[in-house]
């Protein structure tokens, strides 16, 4: 809403300048988002919350800053001289709709002289962002920001049988708006209409045909009260949204229309001619009010924190335009004003007057407390996994929950259903995702796009599975990473080394250890999107939690990667809720660990796992630990075979082992691993 | 004998100065000093044959050649352990303008940096950590906040629909309902999350984004505890410098309702760029929780009253870091994120 500075100072004594008032303004809830100085004026750009459309016109801002200054408003001028003819006899009001109309006042002036408007009116208009019509249109529009009343004029000549129906349309009824366009109604809608026809969309715009023009004698001045919700609905289902429509659908206030018809018919005579005619048509057959409301002076201490003198509590209500009754000491009743449609209740009086104490009067404290403050279950270990994943090059990317349903269904395991939204901004993006994968992929793309050739991305987030219709969906908390090019690509040394399997293997390691995780395993993955040759499912306590390994070349190439991508997805919750193992001390070994390393040659077939568990099976507590620190294939190894360097480390935990020993350990070791695996030591 | 200690002297001067390296020394010590045939201790041994009265004259001569030479020999020794030493160092000389060889480091997100700061500060004042589902119904996300159906709020081009009662939710305040059927009051909670708005992104929106919802709920709180909280919040979240402004606005789900801004970090409330002139800058609204949000959690308004607050995270993370474009934090570009630390 933009208002004039010297418009105001019609309707109010104040003595500050633009940029103060707009201070004082902002500070009592109307924000001012900018001071236009303009020649003789300034124009204040005010921000005015849903709640409170009596501040869309000037005398509401002007109310305001009467209590604000404490001097009074000054109403403009309604009075007006009326001819002889009564108005009952040029024309008639029948509301069929009272539930979405529940007043009509119509006014008629006869004789105007269509023309264009006076210069000061076309000014006024004109700062304010609108366009002048003609002298009959310009004064609605000029009383609608003075009153904030939305109010129309008819071309009465036009009306088939001079009479106003207010009436819900007929499906399918059509009517010509004043802005050229063909409107086709349905039965919910509200119409003004004349003896056979809908003339206006009521409360949003009126008729092309009916409007005033440059012949129109006779003027019939349409000021209402429409339901909200019915504007609203109707704006809506239209896509209009206009000045009255804007006004009607936050709440109009149902006491002006008599004095806003009033204050337009004395206007147009003033400019147009005409007469006006005795006694205008009201209609208004279940009066409204409001309920008054009860404030204590104890609620109002206990919410804000301080002691309003009461008396200002009660000026600052009045001069509000309530109506207050049985005041004492402790507590009083309050009505609100008709055009104050955001009061119901007793807290809405404590932020009325505290709002004119000022907010700032308020004084700031802290609340005494008992309680403790906790982060949320597994914050600490989602902190812990961040850490990790820094420190090994992972960034944190946060994605779009909504995403391509192509891309999604390429990682969605099977029988997970999915949530469609039904507005989406994009329709390639409809989609809830049940995977990280596609969106951290995208990302992926976005920096290959920008010549980041080594990428590393991590996210923690929400997939949503759709359970039964019209329930809420399963929200699961996932870690997705995806990872390609080089391991370290701004080093100078070593910095041709790829990301590869190990390397990603390596990292759901080091996140596992970080919280102590141990009962884990890893077996081949079923997941589709893998490389059936390089990727692994990770299993928590033997239950599934996640695949990780080398994007399948053919989803590779639905994004058109040109180098290996690597990416993994675990589900978070078991994770976070597993406890980790506790640490315990161990006592240092007392006496020597002896090394022995031995190289030799396997099948490839042969999982490296099976070799250390097997060490294990044997069961000599003096072996306690082996190490693999080689793995080699290519020349001089046989093609079906590879070769695997493993350090074994040997100790008692009270004696130092012989040579003796050592020698019938390690025969025994190598028997065994000849036997079961049937490897050839290399020299 | 004098000329002999004289002549032997004046030889080894000659031969110690060309010594270059420790192989050198050695040889010119076994020489002189060697305790077999050194030419040194071999005039020591000869002193006895010497007639007695010659023998304190001719004694102390060779004794102070023996003193020179040991003392020569020892000064070269140290010289040529530190010139062997410097030339190590110079051998083993680094260029300490190459750059170091550093892991690869990742770098956290600026929304998650900010997220865990005010976690932090909010724990520290008692403060759990809450957290609700992202997909809501409408009573989670609208009723109970009272936004009864045909509010404004609830319009179809804000919100997300899943269906006709399901939604993304538009703002974290869903969260105090859930909070409230997990805690009674006394409680004080936030609660960081997504939240979804049907907004075409430009450098000020995007269709997704962070809020932060706070409610403190209990027998004696204030209007005065909510200004007091806000402003301790931005104490430690911006510094001791920044001032806050509380002014009265509108949410349904509070009354009285207040937008609260802090003086522009930037220009300290002169007016700048970045808070476009008007030297404050919007944080978030808050208010006293409306009592039809309490009755309708099972909460008697007269018992308990609260304050609840929802601030922007992204703004906050832009204006912090200076970001002109909101979009870029969705794009997790590389080049962006590692801006942001490790």
């Amino acid at each position: 809403m933009r208002v004039s500075y010297r418009w105001l100072k019609e309707l109010v004594d104040f003595d500050l300048s633009p940029r103060e008032l707009a201070e004082k303004l902002t500070m009592v809830g109307l924000a001012v988002d900018r001071v236009e100085e303009v020649e003789g004026d300034a124009l204040l750009d005010l921000d005015v919350t849903s709640n409170r459309p009596d501040c869309l016109s000037h005398l509401g801002v002007a109310r305001e800053i009467a209590v604000l200054c404490g001097t009074s408003l000054r109403y403009p001028e309604t009075r007006v001289e009326e001819a002889e003819e009564e108005t009952a006899r040029a024309t008639s009001v029948e509301i069929h709709a009272p539930e979405l109309c529940p007043r009509y006042v119509a006014r008629v002036i006869r004789g105007v002289r269509v023309g264009p408007s006076p210069r000061w009116v076309v000014e006024r208009l004109e700062r304010l962002g609108q366009r002048s019509i003609n002298n009959v249109a310009d004064i609605t529009n000029l009383v609608l920001l003075e009153l904030g009343h939305p109010l129309h004029a008819f071309d009465l000549e036009k009306l088939i049988e001079r009479r106003i129906i207010v009436r819900r349309a007929r499906a399918g009824e059509r009517l010509v708006t004043l802005d050229g366009v063909t409107r086709t109604l349905s039965a919910d809608m509200l119409v003004i209409a004349d003896a056979v026809r809908p003339v206006a969309l009521a409360g949003i715009m009126g008729g092309e045909e009916t409007a005033v023009s440059e012949t129109t004698r006779d003027v019939l001045l349409e000021s209402a009260y429409f339901h909200p919700l019915s504007i609203r609905r109707t704006a809506r289902a239209m896509a209009m949204s206009t000045e009255a429509s804007y006004r009607f659908e936050r709440g109009a206030d149902y006491e002006a229309p008599r004095r806003a018809a009033d204050r337009a018919a004395r206007l147009i005579v003033e400019i147009a001619g005409g007469r006006i005619l005795r006694e205008p048509i009201d209609v208004y057959p279940n009066p409204l009010r409001r309920e008054r409301v009860r404030l204590r002076r104890q609620r109002l201490r206990r919410l804000l924190g301080m002691d309003v003198p009461w008396a200002e509590a009660a000026r600052i209500l009045r001069a509000l335009g309530f109506h207050i009754e049985r005041a004492d000491e402790e507590e009083l009743w309050a009505t609100p004003p008709s055009f104050r449609v955001d009061i119901d209740g007793e807290d809405d009086l404590v932020e009325e007057i505290a709002r004119h104490i000022g907010y700032e009067a308020i004084p700031a404290t802290l609340p005494a407390w008992s309680g403790y403050g906790e982060l949320l279950p597994g914050e600490e270990k989602r902190r812990a996994l961040r850490a990790v994943l820094s420190a090994l090059g992972f960034s944190e990317a946060i994605t779009f929950s909504f995403v391509n349903e192509q891309w999604d269904a390429l990682f969605r395991s099977d029988g997970a259903r999915v949530c469609r939204l039904q507005n989406p901004l994009d329709e390639t993006r409809a989609q809830l995702r049940t995977s990280l994968l596609p969106g951290l992929l995208e990302s992926l793309l976005h920096n290959l796009h920008h010549g980041v050739r080594s990428v590393r991305l991590y996210e923690i987030g929400t997939c949503f599975f759709a359970t039964a219709e019209g329930e809420r969906p399963i929200e699961r908390e996932r870690l997705g990473l995806v990872a390609t090019g080089r391991l370290n690509e701004r080093a100078w040394q070593d910095h041709h080394r790829p990301f590869g399997f190990y390397e990603l293997k390596g990292t759901l390691e080091a996140l596992l250890e970080k919280l102590r995780v141990r009962q884990v395993a890893f077996e081949p993955s079923p997941q589709e999107y893998l490389h059936p040759g390089q990727s692994a499912r990770l299993l928590l306590e033997g239950e599934p939690i996640g695949d990780f390994g080398q994007l399948h070349p053919r989803i590779a190439a639905v994004f058109k990667f040109r180098q290996p991508v690597f990416v993994a997805e675990l589900d978070l919750e078991k994770l976070l809720q597993t406890e980790g193992e506790a640490i315990r001390y161990r006592p240092l070994p007392r006496f020597p660990t002896v090394v022995r390393d031995f190289s030799f040659l396997v099948s490839r077939h042969v999982a490296y796992a099976e070799i250390e568990r097997s060490i294990a099976e044997l069961g000599i507590p003096e072996i306690v630990e082996v190490r693999l620190f080689d793995v080699y294939a290519g020349p001089n190894v046989p093609a079906e075979k590879r070769s695997l360097s493993i350090s074994v480390r040997l100790r008692a935990e009270d004696r130092t082992l012989t040579e003796e020993e050592i020698a019938a350990i390690q025969a025994r070791l190598l028997a065994h691993l000849r036997d079961r695996f049937q490897i050839e030591l290399r020299a | 004998m004098r000329e002999r200690v004289e002549h032997i002297r004046a030889q080894f001067r000659d031969e110690v100065r060309q010594v270059a390296d420790m192989a050198a020394l050695a040889r010119v010590r076994d020489r002189y000093l060697g305790r077999k045939g050194g030419l040194i201790t071999q005039l020591v041994k000869e002193l006895g044959a010497l007639p007695p009265e010659e023998r304190p004259t001719i004694g102390r001569l060779i004794n102070e050649l023996k003193e020179e030479a040991e003392a020569a020999l020892e000064r070269l020794r140290v010289q040529l352990e530190e010139q062997a030493e410097a030339e190590r160092f110079e051998r083993e000389r680094v260029d300490i303008t190459l750059p170091g060889l550093r892991p690869l480091f990742g770098a956290p997100h600026p929304i998650t940096l900010i997220r865990q700061r005010i976690e932090d500060i909010f724990v520290s004042m008692g403060y759990a950590v809450e957290s609700g589902p992202e997909v809501e119904t409408s009573y989670y996300n609208f009723d109970a906040l009272n936004i009864p159906p045909g509010h404004p709020a609830r319009e179809a081009q804000d919100t997300f629909y899943l269906s006709e009662d399901l939604a993304l939710r538009t703002q974290t305040s869903t969260v105090q309902i859930r909070a409230l059927e997990r805690r009674r009051p006394p409680l004080r909670i936030i609660a960081p999350g997504k939240v979804f708005r049907r907004d075409t992104p430009d450098p000020t929106h995007n269709p997704m984004f962070f809020q932060v919802e706070g409610l403190a709920l209990d027998r004696e709180i204030t209007m005065g505890d909510l200004k007091g909280t806000l402003q301790e919040f931005v104490r430690r979240m911006f510094g001791p410098q920044v001032r806050t402004r509380f002014r009265p606005s509108y949410f349904p789900f509070t009354e009285p309702s207040a937008e609260v801004d802090f003086s522009c970090f930037v220009c300290r409330g002169e007016g700048c760029r970045v808070c476009k002139g008007a030297g404050w800058i919007e944080l978030g609204g808050c208010g006293m929780v409306h009592p039809r949000v309490l009755r309708g959690a099972g909460v008697d308004p007269e018992e308990f009253t609260g304050f609840a607050f929802g601030l922007g995270l992204d703004r906050m993370v832009a204006l912090m870091y200076g970001l002109e474009d909101i979009r870029l934090l969705y794009e997790n570009d590389l080049r962006f994120l590692e801006q942001f630390g490790f």
